[in-house]
């Protein structure tokens, strides 16, 4: 067969899937400005011709929405920041030494993911009550931070292991020292491995909704998918709002959406090498 | 520090728990400038009864009350974690009369019987009060009553040459006529236990009874049963709603579709504060994307629903109790918005918007409308269900809807009341 | 190669430099973790209900939890659910991610920038948005599917109730999970593929392989290690799948038939107040979650023993 058509067939082809990829995002958006009175009709609204912001308006009215958002950045960033930390100390531990308890260490990690989490809930909140620090960011994260490093050491892991040792060393040879050597030589070419493993711990903050019901009871305390939760089920005690909760929920998109098109192409080198070596 | 101070706060609650929720609040203790929260479940009470709420305490205590509203969905799990927590108890919630028994049981609730003949006493709705006491001390009182009535078509019926029936036969039999390709004469939904109930309760059943100490699943009892099997036929006669429906939004069948000019449904069972959903749509005028419901007697009209020998028949109660957390450390503020929630001007204002006043002397602030006549009509013959103090994990387990699912689903009735009778007994009994 | 400058790395430093560094992760773990998992065994082993919880002593019961579980035929029925769905949700998954990753990799570069972001965007919804689009797309009466499935002649999906039976249920929600985690297995075994040394696939091709041949005997065992833990990963999280059944089962049934693991140990603690025997079965899920990636823990060990 001819190669070109073959390359060719295939790129349509591919076209096709990414649009049935998207659809669902796009149908969010698209009846995010669709009014409701059409969006009620027993024939779907594919395209939002005679588009309005009121869905929008409706679901930022009582202001709650800003609080949630408040909420969220602030709990995402603090676990973005520590996991990255933390994972990478860690990443540096196992793949650069051998020492007694690594191989222990590295199965507990693994063993730590597989725990389900709906049996801790009970166990969780009376730990963070305990201390007081129900309804705050610092005792979610310090959930979420445990919940997300280990598999961001995983993914560490591999990067660290891949910046040969060799490079270092003849840095040090021309007079900087191993922390010196370490920041300037080794840091740059771990920056994708960085990149993509705050995506992952940035996604798994951003989106978790069960922990949270539990250990943010009140309703100023909302991170953005339980002001969500409750928007859809305030929503269905009428008939429901999908204008409305369409729009709500491309708003509690819109912000990971953003920081995804931002670190993209970091975001697909990163996986690169940390896949090969994972 | 910190850790000391959260052992401290576990070991009072561990005493405020253990010593029971005999002692009344301490003397000495003084409801000024407590700040306490309030939970409210779900949305029923209007904005305009949680401001008063908050004035009102405010001017008795200088303190401030904090009114945050619970989901019915994840109020169970919010109960069980918050209650025994010093540090986050609520200090007053609204709890489900269906879920009081089991949290009353294990001494969630201060014992408030020294002051129950001050907010009401036997003028209190006594059904809600009992599931509320234990050993004649009263934990959870009565908040207010709903109950649950039939809204119809009069338009639909009419066409069809029928009466609106005063028996439940004539009711089962009107909506199976009525049911067409795209209207069910009859809309409910395949798991909704809590309406459907009451075609076991009005043919004489029940859903558990207790004997002695311990309470037992009576689904296999032939009452239950007859019950159960009209309900499923009605269900495959009658109604188009699917069979994993519980009791969401059946009030917008009864309204003409946007897109087809007609209705979905003939009749409907609903809390009577559907009402406010039901009628002609119209443009919102304040936002013309949305569209408001308008009443209109001429088309839409309501029922009691008929018992199997006219009359009332017996539904379930709806409607909720309130409580005092054992673990709060504010009892004297709590007690003090008791004293405000069962004031007379309060019990009027439930009455004025459509809830059912828990002191029944204010039941005439309902009003004498039709929807008011229908629900002291329905509320009177109105149950509750067993006050087991495993009530709530049975309905927390979900494993009504998946009997009543079953059911209309056209299963075999006594083999699956005989298998969730066992599975009810394991829980029932907490 | 790693094994080299780890060794070299050791005959330098001791210990303790690499227990510094696990301080901060060890510590988090330990605090976010500790607690709770240890609360979990012991409570396995406890008669733990409301009682409990308002503060009454907890009955330490033994095996009664496990041997109460044991002999639960819902249970198993619930196990062998979960397996099925994991197993084929990851393998489905696995399957279409790896061939979109073949997909990139040959396409033209718009091609594959286009497709690229459109899963992108798919990975970059948050689960509560991404499942509230899906419910309404797979509403009975509105929704776009039953709408465009009708109109294909002879099809007849007006008003079809996708959430009303357990099968029909699951594929949504399987479909759902499948939506979700394809693009995380396309960009990583893509990632892998782009390590494929173009020189070897061209000498492949002189002599005649096809274009299976070359996949199966050539690019499969260079992305192995990519493909290995991917599968594991969507294994353990398939099993555990949680959010987007609750989230269904919201909009559809509350019936146990309708639960997966996750959910059912959510009911039996915190709706059913059973706290012992949800958290025998936690332990239970752990067992089965290891039990499912001994074989990579098992590569994990001689690679690292090697």
């Amino acid at each position: 067969m001819n190669r070109r058509l073959a390359k060719g067939l295939l790129s349509a082809l591919a076209i096709v899937i990414a649009l049935f990829w998207a659809f669902p995002v796009y149908w969010m958006v698209s009846s995010s400005f669709i009014p409701t009175a059409i969006l009620q009709s027993f024939i779907p609204t594919f395209f939002p011709v005679n588009g309005t912001v009121s869905n929008y308006a409706g679901a930022i009215a009582d202001g709650s929405f800003f609080s949630a958002l408040g909420m969220s950045v602030a709990i995402t960033l603090t676990v973005v920041l520590f996991c990255i930390i933390f994972a990478f100390l860690a990443a540096v531990a196992i793949s650069r030494f051998r020492f007694r308890g690594r191989r222990s260490f590295v199965i507990a990690v693994l063993i730590v993911q597989m725990l389900p989490a709906e049996g801790l809930f009970i166990a969780q909140y009376k730990m963070v009550s305990s201390v007081h620090l129900l309804d705050s960011v610092i005792g979610v994260s310090v959930i979420y931070i445990a919940a997300v490093v280990p598999f961001t050491i995983w993914m560490l892991r591999g990067f660290v292991a891949g910046v040969p040792v060799d490079l270092e060393e003849a840095a040090m040879v021309d007079g900087l020292s191993r922390f010196g050597a370490f920041m300037r030589i080794t840091f740059p070419l771990l920056a994708p491995g960085l990149v993509a493993s705050g995506v992952y711990a940035f996604l798994q903050a951003w989106n978790e909704f069960t922990v949270a019901l539990v250990l943010l009871p009140s309703e100023a305390a909302q991170t953005l998918p339980l002001w969500l939760r409750g928007f859809v089920q305030a929503s269905a005690t009428r008939e429901t709002d999908w204008g409305q909760v369409m729009a709500a929920s491309t708003l509690v998109a819109v912000p990971v959406i953003i920081f995804f098109l931002i670190v993209q192409g970091r975001l697909t080198s990163g996986l690169v090498s940390g896949a090969v070596k994972g | 520090m910190k850790r000391k101070i959260g052992l401290l706060a576990a070991a009072t609650a561990a005493v405020v728990v253990l010593a029971g929720c005999s002692t009344p609040a301490p003397a000495d203790e003084s409801a000024d400038g407590q700040n306490i929260t309030l939970w409210l479940m779900g949305g029923d009470t209007p904005d305009t009864l949680r401001d008063f709420l908050k004035t009102e305490y405010a001017d008795a205590t200088g303190g401030t009350l904090t009114i945050e509203q619970q989901d019915w969905s994840d109020a169970l799990s919010k109960l069980t974690t918050a209650l025994p927590d010093t540090e986050n108890t609520p200090d007053v919630t609204e709890i489900g009369n269906t879920w009081s028994p089991t949290f009353t049981t294990v001494g969630a609730f201060s014992d408030i019987s020294d002051m129950y003949d001050e907010v009401g006493g036997d003028k209190l709705l006594p059904s809600f009060v009992e599931v509320g006491a234990v050993d004649g001390a009263n934990y959870a009182l009565p908040y207010y009553f709903g109950s649950r009535y039939i809204f119809m078509r009069k338009d639909v019926w009419a066409a069809a040459g029928l009466e609106v029936p005063t028996t439940l036969a004539q009711f089962n039999e009107g909506a199976a006529k009525l049911k067409t390709d795209t209207q069910s004469g009859f809309y409910i939904g395949g798991e909704d236990w809590r309406n459907g109930i009451s075609w076991v309760f009005a043919n004489g059943g029940e859903l558990a009874k207790k004997d002695g100490d311990t309470w037992t699943s009576t689904l296999s009892d032939p009452r239950t049963v007859e019950g159960l099997t009209q309900l499923q036929t009605l269900y495959t006669e009658s109604s188009l709603a699917p069979v994993t429906e519980a009791d969401s939004t059946p009030w917008v069948n009864l309204n003409n579709n946007a897109a087809t000019g007609a209705p979905e449904a003939a009749t409907i069972i609903a809390p009577g504060w559907a009402h406010w959903s039901i009628g002609d749509l119209t443009p919102d005028p304040k936002d013309d994307t949305k569209t408001v419901a308008t009443w209109n007697d001429a088309i839409f009209g309501n029922f009691v629903l008929p018992g199997v020998d006219g009359g009332a028949a017996p539904v379930f109660a709806g409607g909720s109790n309130i409580a005092v957390s054992a673990a709060s450390k504010n009892q004297a503020g709590s007690r003090e918005l008791m004293k405000i929630i069962f004031s007379e001007e309060y019990q009027n204002l439930l009455g004025a918007n459509g809830l059912g006043p828990a002191n029944l002397d204010y039941v005439s602030s309902l009003g004498d409308d039709q929807f008011a006549t229908a629900l002291s009509e329905s509320a009177a013959n109105s149950k509750l269900t067993p006050a087991a103090p495993g009530w709530a994990a049975v309905e927390g387990s979900g494993l009504l809807e998946e009997f009543f699912g079953k059911v209309n689903g056209g299963g075999d009735i006594p083999a699956l009341a005989k298998e969730y009778d066992a599975k009810i007994d394991e829980l029932i009994n907490g | 190669m790693s094994a080299d400058t780890l060794t070299r790395s050791n005959n330098r430093r001791g210990i303790r430099a690499p227990l510094l560094l696990l301080i901060p992760s060890i510590a988090i773990l330990v605090l976010g973790m500790g607690y709770p998992v240890i609360w979990q065994i012991v409570t396995s082993f406890q008669q733990y209900g409301l009682k409990q919880q308002f503060g009454q002593a907890a009955p330490f019961v033994g095996l009664d939890n496990y041997i109460a579980l044991a002999t639960d035929p819902q249970l198993w029925v619930v196990v062998g659910k979960s397996l099925a769905f994991c197993l084929i949700t990851a393998f489905v998954t696995l399957g279409i991610g790896t061939l979109l990753a073949l997909l990139m990799s040959t396409v033209t570069k718009t091609a594959r920038l286009v497709l690229q972001v459109a899963l992108l965007l798919a990975w970059s919804m948050p689960v509560v948005s991404a499942m509230t689009v899906w419910i309404w797309l797979f509403d009975r009466r509105r929704g776009a599917i039953n709408y465009l499935l009708d109109m294909v002649p002879g099809i007849e999906m007006n008003r079809f109730d996708w959430l009303s039976t357990p099968l029909t249920f699951l594929l949504v929600a399987s479909i759902i999970v499948v939506w979700m985690s394809v693009p995380f297995v396309s960009f990583s075994v893509y990632a892998g593929l782009t390590q494929v040394s173009d020189e070897i696939l061209e000498a492949a091709q002189l002599d005649g392989a096809t274009g299976s041949q070359r996949f199966w005997g050539i690019i499969l065992p260079m992305i192995r290690p990519v493909i290995s833990i991917v599968l594991l990963l969507q294994l353990i999280w398939d099993l555990r799948v949680f959010t987007q059944i609750k989230l269904l089962q919201d909009a559809g049934s509350k019936s146990g038939d309708y639960d997966l693991l996750g959910t059912y140990i959510y009911k039996l603690g915190t709706s059913a107040q059973d706290f012992g025997m949800a958290s025998a079965v936690s332990i239970l899920v752990l067992g089965i979650t290891i039990a499912m990636s001994w074989f990579y823990i098992r590569s994990l060990l001689k690679e690292d023993a090697a």
